[in-house]
């Protein structure tokens, strides 16, 4: 896969801005708008799904633009990108395309937590990034500035109270079409920039900030409820006047793991990798802070900052007279740039060079670009349905920063479900949502719509209660075959996982009919302790569920059944010694989807609804309208009564129309009969 | 490995939980109905009642044993209903067991111990049969209300629990389990990028053990559910001839004991059960207490005092014609050797004048350190009643009252719980060094299970303590 040649980008661009004068269409059945990592995917997945789509970004240079940190993954994060990727969706190739640091975090805590992550080289992130999208089939990119939604009546049969059935842009007086229009705007929704006491208008450096027109509408016109979040980027720093010797090195795995099940190996070969440096505060920077925050606008204002990647003000102001890690990464293979990860600031651009020069390698740093605060409008996404389509308007599909979530992979992950479910809607298929107990994809998309967020949200695995299921080993399981029947994986791909979903399979299989008693074991495994108090037969699983039983050693004893699937050995030690822990979730999770499973009308009136509810209830259930009584039972302030009622409702709602239905035929099928008996013999 | 083996087996047994519980009232009553459902009824039944299952539908009387210890609990009916002919569609039991708390508790505890049950929530069994489709419309417009009431019940009584002692502890504990799951869970999600200072697992470590120690001790120590099993031991002590075998004849209503005029008849211990306002009542009779050259009768003193020792109760008989010299010594008696709760009894009233008597009265009650005095004839049955009154309320304190809301019932909830979250926290540190992920799953089951009894514990509430305790941020 990696050795493909990438198309080449230039002769795609010259394409695709011929088009944008007369474009060909004025009818999409999706269009995508911004071209981030949401918006990648989203356009992507639409058009993997069959869709006409169109992806309209302000520049396409700047697709796949990493907007913070060079690096994919981590703890959480790797996990999504593990999904997006068995769902076919590009971040995880891309990752591998343009990694040059990989590493799995977490190696010594167990499987289940294992975090997959690369420093990568942004250029040729962006560069994988635009020649897959301009060559994917039924996708057209192209540069615009939307300046409006359409927004019409809703169609009467489906819930809601208004429809989005296509863009304006700037600067054009033609209005285009679409079946679901997909907004990942990112920070640029209402964004403005900080640095020191000057502020202005945009969601990133260097590019022209989004119209106003579109905030607008979602606020007036869509009557949507708004919110505002802040975040911000640390300085670029210039390599060479970096004094690496003062830092402590961090080499990356000597052998790269590659983030998609369809790569074997990386791109950049094991020693080409570039490490990364740690370094650590120093009270110089707690002083720089406090001495300048008068000059600090951004840490004045009161926009939720997240907590857990907070600005290096913050961090100094929470926890005083500690000294903070500060990772020194590279920012590509030929960059002549430092990224400082966790020295995000927003104070004036001479203040900053103060500050890192009190950290001892940066003593003599020169700043290539500084760093910057960015306030911008999240629609609270409590507004969305687990499809990620608004509720109250048909067709219009929201995903990444603009629901409050912060992080390439967050976003990556809502922009190929809203892709889904964009490209779903337009070939009039019904919505899909991702349980939350066979993905991380689920956990997040219920979090959001279920709890909607109070400062930007990340993944992090404490937020997955079924965290042993949900490996990144076995994320293909999980996803790729379901993702098939979607339409939104390639049939290469789903060969793939067949295959290897029927080879662990008979793996396992062969592994558990390879049943020894203990003392057999202990004959042919001798280093291994087997428990003396287990007098019975001990199959093959069993005995890879001990620490130091490896499936090349159990294959080694067993060649002949064992050895064809070598290829699959650490997948296996890993199935083996998480099963019984599976096997207990199971039950969990099976009452969950059933609940889960049971969705409640989206029209429904709670405040009417003829069912015993208390006030209190009726009104939780009227805000935060769940879309299945799973989602139901999360409320805060739900009884277990008002769950009953529910469930009860929804049953005897379902079976009075099937009642009805029937009656209606037999009435119809009754008067034939009468027909038919009056008809002369 | 054998814990897996378990899980495995249970895994492929049983798709649901098994759930069981008092489906009768609570309080008095002749006959209690227990009710179980789900795949291990019969795993259930069989391991209690006998190993062959009796004919569907039809009651048997079989003597329900608890399945760890192979004693006895009662003799009672069952009734096996195979799936789908129960009122929950699934396999079900039904034991009709005698109504007192004493053999609920046990029952239930008993139950408690068979793999793959767990006590039913509120409404559970009326929800399992409404979504097997075994009630009608009717039926299950009441579901709710039914369920509203049960957990109002079950609020009232946690709320009353947790107001006590017992709800300090365990939310006490639940704190602790919660700082120790944040610290792990910190450990795992940011460790790799963060200064997470190496100290946290060790404290976690620390924090397991402590705990589980601290549980299972709670378990071990949890002397109410021991005394509704075998019941109460009230123990009748005092001096010679003072009408202790007269005071346990009149209590069990029959001669029990060989009652005679000589000193120093009783010489070993009698022991009787006897039913004191519904609860089991261990009543022993014991060798009057004195000096004494013989041989037996120095054992039966020796026994009668190390049975007053072990007493949950014990009644001081004094003849009431003996004293005032008398209360000298049996305050000597009190303060030397009874450490438990004691009833001072004064026999033999009918000896006395009715002026005597009420100065008794007046005066005794006046005396501090004194146990509860009761005046009474084991002759005449004079001040009888107001005895029995008194030895009820004591021994109702002792085994916690049923009617009160029947923390008989909720305590076997939760030492099921309680026991469920011992089991978790060994899964903690069965993985500690080996999977973080599955040691940190123990922890989180060990929260679940305390969360049924304190409430539920989310992610957000977890990475609340995270985000207070750490500075993270990169």
């Amino acid at each position: 896969m990696l050795t493909k040649k990438l198309q080449p980008v230039q002769s795609f661009l010259s394409l695709v801005s011929r088009s944008v004068g007369h474009f060909p269409r004025q009818h999409y059945d999706v269009i995508v708008v911004g071209g981030g990592h949401a918006g990648t995917e989203a356009a992507a997945a639409a058009a993997r799904l069959g869709a006409e789509t169109l992806l309209i970004t302000q520049k396409i240079h700047t697709i796949g633009a990493l907007s913070c940190n060079p690096s994919l993954g981590g703890v959480g994060k790797g996990h999504l990108v593990r999904e997006v990727d068995a769902l076919d969706g590009l971040c995880g190739r891309a990752g591998d395309w343009a990694g040059i640091s990989f590493s799995i975090l977490n190696r010594r805590k167990g499987p289940a937590v294992w975090g997959p992550r690369a420093q990568l080289d942004r250029q040729r992130y962006r560069e994988f990034m635009q020649s897959e999208l301009l060559s994917t089939p039924r996708l057209t990119v192209m540069e615009g500035s939307v300046e409006e939604l359409l927004v019409t009546d809703p169609n009467p049969e489906q819930p809601g109270q208004h429809r989005v059935n296509g863009i304006c842009l700037a600067n054009s007086s033609h209005p285009i079409s679409a079946s679901s229009v997909v907004l990942t705007t990112g920070t640029f929704l209402s964004g403005s920039l900080f640095i020191g006491q000057t502020t202005s208008p945009g969601g990133r450096i260097g590019d022209a900030p989004s119209s106003a027109g579109l905030s607008h509408t979602l606020r007036e016109r869509l009557g949507l409820k708004v919110g505002r979040l802040r975040t911000g980027t640390p300085p670029r720093i210039v390599k060479d006047s970096v004094d690496l010797s003062l830092a402590t090195l961090n080499p990356p795995d000597s052998s790269p793991t590659p983030f998609s099940f369809m790569n074997t190996h990386t791109r950049c070969r094991p020693e080409e990798q570039l490490p990364c440096y740690l370094t650590y505060t120093t009270p110089g920077v707690e002083r720089v802070v406090r001495e300048s925050l008068h000059l600090n606008c951004h840490i004045q204002q009161d926009a939720k900052g997240p907590r857990y990647c907070p600005s290096i003000e913050s961090r100094v102001l929470r926890f005083p007279g500690r000294r903070h890690q500060v990772w020194l990464e590279p920012e590509g293979l030929t960059s002549d740039l430092l990224y400082p990860q966790g020295l995000s600031m927003t104070m004036p651009p001479d203040v900053q060079l103060r500050l890192i020069r009190e950290i001892p390698p940066l003593h003599k740093a020169e700043i290539h670009m500084p760093g910057y605060g960015v306030q911008y409008d999240f629609v609270c996404p409590t507004q969305l349905s687990p499809s990620l389509q608004v509720k109250s308007t048909q067709g219009l599909f929201l995903a990444g920063q603009i629901n409050g979530t912060t992080g390439y992979e967050e976003a990556a992950a809502q922009g190929l479900w809203a892709g889904v479910n964009a490209g779903r809607r337009a070939l009039s298929k019904p919505p899909v949502a991702l349980s939350r107990t066979e993905s991380y994809i689920g956990v997040l998309i219920d979090d959001l719509v279920s709890r909607g967020v109070t400062e930007p949200y990340r993944m992090f695995t404490s937020r997955a209660e079924f965290r042993t299921s949900l490996r990144p080993d076995n994320a293909d399981l999980r996803l790729t075959l379901k993702g098939f029947e979607l339409g939104c994986v390639s049939s290469s791909r789903h060969q793939k996982a067949v295959r290897v979903k029927n080879s662990l399979q008979d793996a396992l299989a062969a592994l558990q009919a390879l049943s020894l008693s203990t003392t057999s074991w202990k004959r042919k495994i001798p280093d291994v302790h087997v428990s003396e108090a287990n007098s019975n037969m001990l199959s093959g699983i069993e005995m890879l569920q001990y620490k130091d039983v490896s499936f090349q050693v159990l294959a080694s004893i067993f060649p002949e059944v064992l050895l064809p699937f070598m290829e699959f050995s650490q997948r296996l030690k890993i199935e083996a010694v998480y099963r019984p822990h599976c096997e207990s979730n199971k039950r969990e999770i099976q009452r969950i989807q059933e609940e889960e499973n049971m969705s409640l009308p989206e029209d429904i009136d709670y405040l009417s609804l003829p069912v015993s509810l208390s006030q209190e209830v009726r009104e939780v259930l009227h805000r935060a309208r769940p879309s299945t009584l799973g989602a139901a039972t999360r409320l805060e302030g739900i009884t277990p009564a008002a769950v009953v009622n529910l469930f009860n409702y929804v049953c005897f709602a379902e079976k009075r129309k099937k009642t009805s239905h029937g009656n209606q035929r037999r009435q119809k099928e009754g008067r034939e009969e009468e027909l038919c008996a009056s008809l002369p013999q | 490995i054998l814990v897996i083996k378990c899980c495995l087996f249970q895994g492929g047994l049983a798709d649901a939980d098994t759930i069981f519980a008092l489906s009768s009232g609570y309080g008095r009553c002749g006959v209690a109905v227990v009710r179980v459902s789900g795949p291990a009824s019969a795993t259930a039944l069989r391991s209690m009642a006998g190993h062959r299952l009796p004919p569907p539908r039809t009651a048997l009387l079989r003597s329900i044993t608890d399945p760890l210890s192979g004693e006895m609990l009662d003799r009672g009916l069952v009734l096996w209903f195979p799936a789908p002919h129960s009122f929950t569609g699934e396999d079900s039991v039904e034991f009709h067991i005698h109504g007192g708390p004493a053999v609920i508790t046990a029952v239930l505890q008993a139950l408690g111990s068979v793999p793959g049950t767990r006590p039913a929530e509120a409404g559970e069994f009326t929800r399992r049969a409404f979504q097997a489709g075994k009630l009608d419309l009717t039926e299950v417009e009441g579901l709710g209300d039914l369920i509203h009431a049960e957990t109002e019940a079950q609020r009232r009584q946690a709320l009353r629990q947790m107001s006590g002692e017992l709800g300090h502890i365990y939310r006490d504990w639940s704190h602790k389990l919660k700082r120790c799951l944040a610290h792990i869970e910190a450990f795992i999600d940011f460790s790799e990028d963060e200064l997470i200072e190496d100290g946290v697992l060790d404290q976690a470590d620390r924090s397991v053990c402590d705990l589980q120690s601290q549980i299972e001790q709670h378990l071990r120590d949890e002397r109410r559910g021991e005394r509704l099993r075998s019941g109460v031991h009230v123990v009748i002590a005092g001096a010679t001839n003072a009408g202790k075998s007269s005071l346990l004849n009149t209590l069990c209503q029959r001669p029990a004991a060989i009652v005679s005029p000589i000193a120093g008849t009783t010489r070993d211990i009698v022991e009787t059960a006897v039913d004191i306002g519904g609860f089991p009542v261990l009543l022993s009779d014991t060798a009057g207490l004195r000096e004494s050259a013989d041989l037996v009768e120095q054992e039966g003193v020796r026994r009668a005092r190390e049975r007053v020792q072990q007493a949950d109760l014990t009644l001081l008989v004094v003849d009431s014609t003996c004293l005032p010299s008398d209360v000298q010594r049996a305050a000597g008696f009190l303060s030397e050797h009874l450490r438990n709760m004691c009833l001072l009894v004064l026999n033999k009233s009918d000896l006395l004048p009715e002026t005597q008597r009420q100065k008794l009265k007046m005066e005794l009650r006046g005396v501090s350190g004194l146990p509860a005095v009761c005046l009474l004839s084991c002759q005449t049955n004079e001040g009888l009643k107001d005895f029995l009154t008194v030895l009820q309320s004591s021994v109702k304190t002792l085994c916690g009252d049923p009617l009160a809301g029947a923390p008989t019932l909720t305590q076997a909830r939760h030492r099921a719980h309680l026991q469920q979250c011992v089991a978790a926290l060994s899964q903690f540190q069965r993985y500690r060094d080996s999977d973080l992920a599955l040691a940190a799953e123990g922890v989180r089951l060990a929260l679940t299970s305390l969360g049924r009894i304190t409430g539920r514990v989310g992610a957000e509430e977890i990475l609340d303590i995270i985000f207070k305790d750490f500075c993270i941020g990169k």
